[in-house]
């Protein structure tokens, strides 16, 4: 038998034994493809609320109840008047409805919270380090700003509020892009116009522990058909969520379908929290573009801040209401 | 439950043949002490579709400080940073070795340069725009997909989209990196990249474009390490004629190149906002000498 037929009919016979991923969508190395636009907008709380105490999972009926209610809430906080000093109907905490961009559905896992260990589906306690932490940053940031520094990295652009890593939704860009080569998997999160590039072999050797990076060292590896990211090496300020630059970070992507992405994620960093947490949601497919989210090039709100703490200073007035109202 | 259980051995031998028979058909990879993306396209044989561009690159020139011929010169920190503080001599990657400005706009691009270190927006961290992303002396890395080639820029952390499959379509809206549209000419990659905003500049000698910037890049993969890069740039609010640049981009060949972060927000912020800091005493240059608001 010929070379050139004998490769064809053993690729047809090992095809028809090959284990089929049903709708998942292949590339052309064997692996599913994780390639796309992806929706993360949900209304699923990232904490399972008191209403839902020990209920892991919702019915459909109930998922459309919670998904009316949030809709319902959004218009009546649209048309609300504020009484007081800062009568700006809906404009009191900075943003309208206009701006936000959470989606009006829960995350097709049907589930109660994003967050689901610890098992009641509830943040882990902090360590006395952890509260200390915390309240040494809000503190500097409800000061009338010294200088840039002083500020969140989402005021000054470095990092976005929604895109870690790990990414979560949040107020608005809830849209991410991966592009994947058999040797890389790049990551663009919408929010704020940055990327990863995640080798797919693990990536050599550990980065030193004195290089640190604002996203972390990504590297990745196939288990099955699930590309998993270990990501470590962050600094001091990245911060997800109350961490420090100890946090390690495990993401887990499954392609699940043509439309469903399943990302998993487990943050662990046992100098700031008791224990790990772990969260899920699906993303979706979107035909939408990720746009260029140009922050820092139209950061008007940090010279303003800086001139107006300035200002106070100058006229021995310093107050708190350039705060918005939340953080008072 | 036998016969699945030899259908399944003998597809395994079988796929397992097929695999070393097409391992024998390949061609010698180089050695191991260099990037996987060199042995790759090293193996792929020429007749197999377009060449793959995937992997780390940089330029080796001084073009990112000025695209047209110039000496070595000072930069406003060489009494902090002495001899680390100069702009390296380049030759000219502009084909005729000058930008053909009309005689208005050259005369905006020496108000440019006279003042460049505070009106350069990328000394900011603003995003560069293209082309001049690419020559910006930081690496950047290619993903190539049938439907859109990925570019990360290490500086900033920029990147871009250049779609491969939907010809003919406009952005909707201008942006700093601009709209990029891809296909291949034979075995080059042809770029054109419109709707970039007008605020970004060519080089930091103050040479710029107006809102209605075209620009058309060729990526020629001339060998495994190297691809011939070659932009026309044309604006006729600036430009007598369109005109082109060409320069060699490098791949970066050692074994654990990779990009890193250069977020340099916090760079740009001291220039941007130290004069709005707490106690602030003062405009001042680098040199301590007086400056006007």
């Amino acid at each position: 038998m010929k070379r050139s037929a004998l490769l064809l009919l053993s690729l047809v016979f090992a095809s028809a034994v090959t284990p089929s991923l049903g709708d998942v969508p292949m590339t052309k190395w064997g692996k599913p493809s994780l390639q796309g636009n992806w929706d993360f907008r949900t209304v699923t709380p990232f904490q399972r609320p008191a209403s839902f105490a020990d209920k892991e999972f919702l019915t459909m009926e109930e998922v459309e109840e919670f998904e009316a209610a949030v809709v319902a809430g959004r218009e009546a906080r649209a048309a609300i008047d504020f009484d007081g000093e800062y009568d700006q109907q809906d404009l009191d905490v900075g943003y309208n409805q206009f701006y936000l961009d959470q989606g009006t559905r829960m995350t097709t896992t049907m589930r109660t919270s994003q967050l689901v260990y610890p098992e009641n589906g509830r943040m882990p306690a902090m360590t006395d380090r952890g509260r200390e932490t915390a309240a040494y940053f809000r503190i500097l940031q409800s000061r009338s700003p010294e200088g840039p520094e002083d500020r969140n990295l989402y005021d000054r652009c470095i990092l976005g509020f929604n895109a870690g890593p790990p990414m979560r939704s949040g107020a608005y860009n809830n849209i991410m892009k991966l592009v994947q080569t058999e040797g890389h998997v790049a990551i663009l999160v919408e929010m704020v116009n940055d990327h990863r590039i995640i080798p797919t072999d693990n990536g050599g050797p550990d980065l030193p522990t004195d290089m640190r990076l604002w996203k972390g060292d990504s590297r990745g590896y196939w288990d099955g058909d699930t590309f998993v990211v270990n990501t470590k090496n962050f600094t001091h300020l990245s911060r997800f969520s109350g961490t420090g630059e100890g946090m390690l970070l495990t993401e887990r992507f499954t392609r699940l379908d043509e439309n469903r992405l399943e990302y998993m994620w487990t943050v662990e960093d046992l100098e700031m929290f008791e224990d790990k947490f772990t969260a899920v949601v699906e993303m979706q497919l979107t035909e939408d573009d990720v746009f260029e989210y140009a922050c820092h090039e139209a950061n008007y709100a940090m010279p303003l801040m800086l001139s107006g703490a300035r200002k106070q200073e100058a006229s021995g007035e310093e107050d708190d209401t350039w705060l918005p109202s939340w953080s008072r | 439950m036998k016969i699945n259980l030899a259908v399944k051995l003998i597809g395994t031998s079988l796929l397992m043949l097929s695999v070393l028979i097409s391992c024998s058909q390949e061609s010698s990879t180089p050695s191991m002490n260099i990037s996987s993306d060199v042995a790759r396209v090293a193996a792929v044989p020429a007749e197999s579709g377009p060449p793959d561009l995937s992997g780390i690159w940089q330029v080796m020139n001084s073009a990112s400080w000025n695209l047209e011929g110039h000496a070595a010169s000072k930069m406003p920190v060489t009494t902090i940073l002495g001899a680390l503080g100069g702009i390296p001599a380049g030759m000219s990657v502009v084909e005729g070795t000058t930008i053909p400005y009309l005689p208005d706009a050259l005369e905006q691009r020496e108000k440019n340069r006279a003042d460049w270190n505070n009106l350069d927006p990328v000394a900011k961290c603003y995003i560069p725009g293209v082309p001049r992303v690419t020559y910006m002396p930081w690496p950047f890395q290619i993903l190539q997909t049938d439907s859109e080639i990925f570019i990360a820029y290490e500086f900033g952390s920029q990147s871009r989209s250049i779609f491969m499959d939907r010809p003919g379509t406009e952005a909707p809206l201008p942006s700093w990196m601009g709209y990029s549209l891809g296909h291949w000419d034979g075995d080059s990659l042809v770029v054109n990249v419109t709707k970039q905003v007008p605020d970004t500049w060519l080089d930091a000698s103050g040479n710029y474009h107006g809102p209605n910037l075209v620009v058309e890049e060729r990526y020629t993969l001339v060998d495994t390490n190297h691809i011939q890069y070659e932009v026309t740039i044309d604006d006729p609010d600036v430009y007598s004629r369109p005109w082109k640049i060409s320069m060699p981009l490098y791949r970066r060949i050692e074994e654990n190149a990779r990009l890193l972060e250069y977020k340099c927000v916090e760079f740009g912020e001291d220039l941007l906002y130290d004069h709005l800091r707490k106690d602030y005493d003062g405009p001042k240059a680098l040199d301590g000498s007086l400056r006007g608001n």
